[in-house]
């Protein structure tokens, strides 16, 4: 028997220091190693943030570490409160979710804690969060329950598809004047799952016909067959529920098979790199997005400044994150600058009209997102407003 | 139907070229090699850095990748496998270490490639349509359905026409007569992983070009189908995987069409349950059990 | 010292829960068997447990917990009967294509809301739920041991074959020990549905009966409480690199993925028998024996 060569582990471990560089920026030490109360000294404040950076949702993650790592930065210069932030990985999993809040909760000592990703993550970390009264500020759960009612310390700034898909159908139809339907979506992920949900409802309230509806998995690469049979009852519109990577394929692959009608979509579709990796397919794609990337509002445009700065695409992901540290800075503010725990959940229930890229920010009665979704449509290469 | 007949073609080029890989190494190593998915988006992802960033011609940026995948793979039998050869539950332990480099490398490809979806630039490939009956297939599926079965027809010849062919059947029947017979086991061994990863890598590249989706996970969702297609055509067989390759994406396509597409990973696995409950064997396996 | 214990009270649970898992598995592999169907059975168990929080609701968490692991053994029985008589990879794989089979009934039925699953299920398992559910498991794993139907087990192992020739009812070993694997990966559903508040099918992909595969043979398989010990490191593992990763400055992220992957590989390398035999090693290295 041959043994195994002994350079191979080492050889192993080389590569790995090699390949160890940074990818965007580090997160500062965490500001107390346990024992010590939330608050680091000088009005800041410990804020933990559970994000996907490995494992399914690994570039939602990414983009979320991006937009609060940038806003940090942007709230320090403005002036505002001091956030020390930790960052962790979920790995996407809900153990590893529970672990790390747990970790926030009683080691780091964080007045707050924005996240997790994932919506399922969520339902299994949530609690433990609502139990020991340290508010959450959900950046991208659109589950259209189980999160928020919790508990009273459980906040999301996320539009859900309910909030985002109605508006923007009606308009669609107003503008296409459709009949009928072929639908697609992703029944495997919440995220799209639940916009299903919502999208099926928006059709039959404005008397659209479903002629045919077709499933996808998330790891699917090829809708060819699923289109196809779409494509062959000839609806007027295509309607898909799916986040930009199965989008941008699933658009590629319509156009590949002749289809040349509209194709309307849901939140998902929302991101640069939908429209980079479906380069001419996307024209004419209509979306319904909770983050108007057109916006000329002073808060957008400084966040698309300080994106650009740290060299990462803006998508819906980065536009909420970012917006999430903005309102935990805002409620800090609002409590007159107290950055305990309670403190911060009283004042997140005092934030209103904040202004953030998103647009006027405020939460409805339950703890939920509320500002001015918006209806765009993909024109030479570049989301535009649908008036 | 007939842009459904075609399409499971498409998609089942690609799952036969995936499972041939597979099934070559299993015959010859009685190892199911997790790792394969992981070389299959190692090689998307090298053509994608030739022709994206050194600007390299496509045609020039796949044999490069290809061969890539193959040295990926003599890599990978150096490290995880042959330490492991010999030992009695080298099946298990087999299936453990390639699924740790499995891990290693997706690892790898996150760090240097991050999380996102990416694609081939836009300009890679002409935009062309060609018509066949009333059905539509693009200039892209069709080479690729070309470029899959001459893969896999080199492959069978090599396999059946070479010395090194031989010696890796050889081998493959029973590596102690092969060695008594003069075959440097180690060295067909080395090359049968070469062959079998430079063909999952093509796959890969195939495929990234094919549904414009290149990210370091892209393995996960046809690892599971390769192992059907390679039950289904029997273990160890070349010919078999080919056919149940094409055979699956056919019906894959067809359960989408005439049923509904919630169904179709069902139908898949629930055809797999049947060709091992009644014909463990497959369409073109060897009924013997290997032997030493 | 209180606040590290509540930081950490969540792991020593998941300790315990794959602890549980990857005794499921182990149960098989004792006879030679390599099923992987145990995220199909783990979610049976999960979601019997959470219908039976919402609707049954008078029924006491023991009855509860009893139906989780009864009615992944009772789906069990049919499957066995044809699965069973395969040899190994191909066993393998159709109890891998069982698994997914189960986990896409899930994502399709709408009565458990498809890929949202069931939220905000009452906690009911307490630590030492876990803990007593174990020790039962190890007990009854460990009795296996030095009894008839423990040597049968081993010798059905070793060469199936001439354990038939010698009169061992081999159909009908194989068959309890899936059917007790079965129980052990529902009971341990219905313990986790009770702990994450939440049961989705999206947690009982392939990839999870692959880890506590890899967690059993990590431990080690040649004695019962190997898994255990594959178990306990294996998800430890990834919070220790998470902390030595905070310390030395690293951003989370894929460092943890590829030690974690080295690590397996390291061990399976060089530690085949797991790392029970880990003591055993170093004493006879420290012996200076070869």
């Amino acid at each position: 028997m041959t043994a195994a060569p002994r350079w191979s582990l080492p050889l192993l471990l080389l590569l790995a220091s090699a390949a160890c560089k940074d990818q965007g920026s580090q997160a500062p030490a965490p500001g107390s190693g346990g024992g010590s109360t939330a608050a680091s000294g000088g009005g800041g404040a410990v804020i933990g943030a559970a994000l996907s950076l490995t494992g399914a949702a690994a570039s939602y993650g990414a983009q979320q570490r991006a937009g609060i790592n940038a806003a940090v930065e942007d709230v320090a210069a403005g002036g505002g409160p001091k956030l020390t932030l930790v960052i962790e990985d979920d790995a996407s999993t809900k153990e590893q979710g529970i672990t790390v809040f747990q970790k926030f909760i009683n080691r780091d000592k964080v007045s707050a804690i924005l996240g997790p990703t994932l919506s399922n993550t969520a339902s299994a970390a949530d609690p433990l969060a609502q139990q020991a009264q340290v508010p959450v500020l959900g950046i991208s759960n659109t589950a259209a329950t189980g999160i928020t009612d919790i508990g009273n310390y459980i906040w999301r700034d996320s539009l859900t598809e309910a909030q985002v898909i109605p508006g923007a159908f009606k308009k669609a139809q107003e503008k296409l004047k459709f009949k009928s339907a072929g639908v697609l979506y992703g029944n495997d992920d919440v995220f799209t799952k639940a916009g299903y949900d919502v999208m099926q409802k928006a059709l039959a309230d404005l008397g659209v016909k479903v002629l045919g509806t077709q499933t996808f998995a998330k790891p699917d690469r090829d809708y060819n067959a699923q289109l196809t049979a779409l494509i062959g009852q000839k609806p007027d519109v295509l309607v898909v529920s799916a986040l930009a990577d199965n989008a941008s394929a699933i658009v590629s692959q319509a156009r590949q098979r002749g289809w040349t009608g509209p194709i309307l979509g849901g939140n998902g579709f929302n991101s640069p790199a939908f429209i980079k990796n479906a380069g001419a397919a996307a024209d004419g794609v209509m979306v319904g997005t909770s983050w108007n990337s057109l916006s000329q509002d002073a808060a957008n445009q400084k966040f698309l400044a300080a994106m650009k700065k740290a060299g990462v695409n803006p998508d819906q992901f980065s536009a909420q994150a970012y917006t999430g540290v903005l309102i935990l800075a805002e409620a800090i503010k609002q409590s007159g600058g107290k950055t305990g725990r309670e403190d911060i959940n009283a004042g997140l229930a005092k934030v209103k009209d904040l202004e953030t890229p998103l647009g006027k920010f405020s939460f409805t009665q339950g703890r939920d997102a509320q500002h001015e979704p918006s209806v765009q449509q993909v024109k030479d290469g570049k989301f535009q407003i649908v008036q | 139907m007939g842009q459904q007949l075609l399409n499971g073609i498409f998609l089942g080029s690609i799952y036969a070229l995936f499972a041939v890989g597979y099934t070559l190494v299993f015959g010859v190593l009685d190892i199911l090699n997790l790792a394969h998915q992981a070389v299959f988006m190692l090689a998307a992802f090298v053509a994608l850095a030739l022709v994206a960033d050194a600007h390299l011609s496509f045609w020039v940026a796949l044999p490069l990748a290809v061969v890539a995948g193959g040295l990926i793979g003599v890599l990978l039998e150096r490290i995880a496998f042959r330490p492991l050869r010999g030992r009695a539950d080298s099946n298990i332990s087999g299936l453990i270490s390639s699924l740790a480099m499995a891990t290693v490398f997706e690892a790898i490809a996150l760090q240097f490639f991050g999380p996102d979806i990416s694609r081939f630039p836009q300009d890679t490939f002409p935009d062309r349509v060609i018509r066949i009956g009333d059905a539509t297939a693009s200039l892209l599926q069709v080479l690729i359905v070309g470029i899959a079965v001459v893969l896999m027809a080199v492959l069978t010849l090599l396999l059946a026409r070479t010395r090194l062919g031989r010696q890796i059947r050889a081998v493959a029947e029973s590596p102690r007569a092969a060695r008594i017979l003069g075959v440097n086991v180690d060295r067909a061994i080395a090359m049968a992983f070469f062959l079998s990863s430079a063909l999952g890598g093509a796959a890969g590249v195939l495929f990234g070009l094919a549904f414009n989706s290149i990210s370091p996970d892209v393995g996960r969702g046809v690892e599971l189908k390769g192992l059907a297609v390679i039950i289904l055509g029997g273990m160890g067989s070349i010919p078999g995987a080919v056919i149940a390759g094409f055979a699956l994406g056919i019906i894959e396509v067809f359960t989408v069409a005439q049923i509904g597409s919630s169904f179709r990973d069902v139908v898949s696995f629930a055809v797999l349950f049947l060709v091992l409950i009644a014909r463990p064997r497959g369409l073109l396996g060897r009924a013997a059990a290997r032997e030493a | 010292m209180t606040d590290l214990l509540l930081a950490y009270q969540s792991l020593f649970a998941f300790v315990g829960i794959n602890a549980l898992l990857a005794l499921s598995v182990y149960a098989t592999l004792a006879c030679g068997q390599l099923s992987l169907a145990n995220a199909g059975f783990m979610a049976i168990g999960a979601y019997t447990g959470a219908l039976l929080t919402f609707h049954a609701k008078g029924l006491p968490f023991v009855a509860v917990l009893a139906a989780a692991a009864l009615a992944p053994a009772i789906v069990a029985v049919p499957l066995g009967l044809p699965v069973l008589r395969l040899r190994g990879v191909f066993l393998a794989i159709a109890t891998v294509g069982f698994g997914e089979v189960v986990r896409l009934f899930f994502v399709n039925w709408d009565f458990t809301n498809g890929a949202l699953g069931l939220v905000a299920i009452p906690q009911r398992t307490r630590l030492w739920t876990i803990v007593l559910a174990l020790a039962v498991a190890l007990y009854v794993l460990g009795r296996l041991r030095g009894s008839r139907t423990g040597y049968a087990l081993e010798a059905i192992r070793e060469d199936e074959t001439a354990a038939r020739t010698m009169g061992i009812y081999t159909t009908g070993h194989k068959m309890a020990m899936l059917v007790l694997g079965a129980a052990l990966a529902g009971l341990a559903g219905g313990l986790e549905a009770h702990f994450t508040f939440m049961v989705a099918p999206g947690g009982y992909r392939f990839e999870r009966v692959v880890d506590w595969l890899v967690q059993a043979v990590v431990g080690g398989t040649t004695v019962f409480y190997g898994p255990v010990i594959g178990a306990a490191f294996l998800t430890v593992l990834p919070e220790i690199l998470r902390e030595a990763g905070a310390r030395l400055g690293l951003a989370p992220g894929p460092f943890r993925m590829f030690l974690n992957g080295a690590i397996l590989l390291a061990v399976i390398l060089y530690l085949p028998n797991g790392l029970v035999s880990l003591p055993a090693r170093l004493r006879r290295r420290a012996r200076g024996a070869a």
